[in-house]
């Protein structure tokens, strides 16, 4: 009991400390799947606001941009309150278009003394601040037909 | 009380013998607790509220807010209660699935509370051990669902992510792991002499006065009565699955860890046995219409701290008309705490011992 313990100390002695230098260090806890903040890609984007209707935190709203974007005749895009957004990724599986995306970016490497620059304007969206993680890809099909309908047979009449 | 000659004291919210932002009013004959009361009101949201403005796949994101150690029942217990507004069946595999989850959970709150009752007697060293081991298990949720604390994993309907490639591996990994470091945390608190000499016989509950106060889970078990609602009313596939429901003798403060830590093991006893029903590839979700049908719906699970219930009445829309809850921490810290003091002598060093052998959660109170 001594001399393993012994060993296992002698081996922690000569290790380099845990902490480490925020933010120029990358962060090990992230994961393949992280949600951080988001990238709009604006080619594809057609400005139908469901990501704006479902956003639990109300971190969305629709501002217009200027500039030639023919799937989006009204040009109207999201702009996203970073402060507020609780990362939950309902906008990017909510999308029908799969424009939003998530990224690496989260927690301190969005600390910021300005709070005007939480407010993310939809061309400051468009480039990626890490890798994408979080695509529609990543969410499950919702499985109807067959035996496992039953919901969807229930509220048929009520889909908008 | 007011001018009996004690002396009153408030303990908390900033006080690291409390187990959150919750507060006590002390009533002090020398060190020896006469009365305490509770002041809650520090985390206060109104989440049933928020939850009627919102509609059903948004809510998700609020119904677990209020637990930050057991998150994942709070998520599992909104979606059965919405499924059953649906009259929805999920696929088999999102149950066994959504069992992993809820005691991967478990797990994780119950090693986080061995890190309390550990540093409310000041044994620092075991406790770390068992965050060490709840690190893994939120990087093994961070691996599936991205996040640590807040998963978003089950959702109305089935569960929201895609499996990862090595699912199966990791989680197997992740399980031995997790029994291991259990082990020696187990070994190292409850066979410590001064484990034992502060906590036998300290915070003593019958099984009467536990009824009669509404106390379940855990510490209704650690009296001796065995009521589990994974096996007295089975939700998922818990029926389809064998473990044991752990009791206590005496139902003091000792019991209550003993019992949580064959918790522990039992619970990944039953992972291991979900595990081996999982089909990585096959559906994981099933299709819930936009508009909620008129209804109502009511689904109780067994968390980590005793039976959590959520009542959700629909009048046909894209949000609830009524969200009720019922929380597992609101005898824990009200009445139970009162009880104990009120029967037994506690001194102001006892207290934070006991308060952390009933492992409550404050902002499950306020909501």
């Amino acid at each position: 009991m001594v001399l393993p313990t012994l060993v296992k100390s002698l081996k922690h002695l000569a290790s380099k400390p845990y902490t480490r230098l925020v933010p120029r260090k990358s962060n090990p806890f992230k994961t393949e799947r992280i949600r951080g903040a988001h990238v709009l890609d604006m080619l594809k984007c057609t400005g139908c606001s469901m990501c704006q209707q479902v956003c639990p935190a109300a971190c969305i709203d629709m501002v217009s941009v200027e500039g030639n974007y023919p799937q989006n005749p009204r040009r109207r895009f999201p702009r996203i309150d970073h402060s507020k957004c609780t990362f939950c990724g309902l906008c990017v599986e909510y999308c029908p278009v799969g424009a939003l995306s998530m990224t690496t970016v989260t927690g301190y490497e969005l600390f910021t003394t300005n709070k005007d620059t939480t407010f993310k304007q939809p061309l400051q969206l468009k480039e990626p601040l890490g890798r994408v993680t979080v695509t529609k890809e990543l969410f499950t099909k919702a499985y109807s037909g067959g035996a496992l309908s039953k919901g969807e047979a229930t509220t048929s009449k009520g889909e908008e | 009380m007011e001018g009996s000659g004690y002396q009153v004291v408030y303990f908390g919210p900033q006080h690291p013998g409390v187990p959150g932002n919750i507060a006590y009013k002390l009533w002090l004959d020398g060190d020896r607790v006469v009365k305490a009361e509770v002041v809650p009101g520090f985390l206060h949201r109104g989440f049933e509220k928020m939850m009627e403005n919102r509609t059903w796949e948004m809510n998700v994101a609020m119904s677990y807010r209020f637990c930050v150690e057991d998150p994942d029942h709070l998520e599992i217990a909104y979606s059965l209660a919405v499924e059953d507004i649906y009259k929805a069946e999920i696929p088999e595999n999102a149950k066994w699935l959504r069992m992993i989850q809820a005691e991967m959970g478990r797990i994780a709150s119950h090693l986080f509370w061995s890190h309390f009752i550990g540093g409310s007697i000041g044994l620092r060293t075991p406790a770390y051990w068992a965050v060490a081991a709840r690190e893994e298990i939120l990087k093994w949720f961070a691996r599936i669902s991205g996040h640590r604390v807040y998963h978003n994993l089950s959702v109305p309907g089935g569960i929201r992510y895609s499996l990862p490639e090595n699912f199966k591996e990791e989680t197997t990994r992740v399980v031995e792991f997790v029994e291991e470091k259990a082990r020696d945390v187990e070994e190292a608190l409850l066979g410590n002499s001064i484990f034992k000499a502060r906590l036998k016989g300290l915070g003593k509950l019958s099984i009467e006065d536990a009824l009669n106060l509404g106390v379940t889970g855990p510490v209704l078990r650690a009296s001796g009565l065995r009521y589990d609602l994974r096996v007295h009313a089975p939700y998922l596939n818990y029926d389809k699955v064998r473990f044991e429901v752990p009791v206590g003798a005496s139902g003091d403060s000792y019991d209550r860890a003993v019992v949580r830590f064959k918790e522990i093991h039992q619970s990944l006893l039953i992972i291991r046995q979900a595990l081996d029903e999982v089909r990585p590839g096959e559906p994981l979700r099933v299709k819930l219409g936009l508009t909620a049908p008129v209804g109502e719906g009511v689904a109780r699970v067994e968390s980590a701290r005793g039976e959590y219930m959520i009542h959700i009445i629909s009048q046909g829309g894209r949000k609830p008309y009524r969200v009720r809850l019922r929380s597992m921490s609101m005898p824990l810290l009200t009445t139970v705490v009162d009880h104990i003091v009120s029967r037994e002598e506690v001194t102001i060093a006892d207290f934070p011992v006991i308060l952390a052998s009933l492992d409550p959660c404050p902002p499950d109170l306020d909501r």
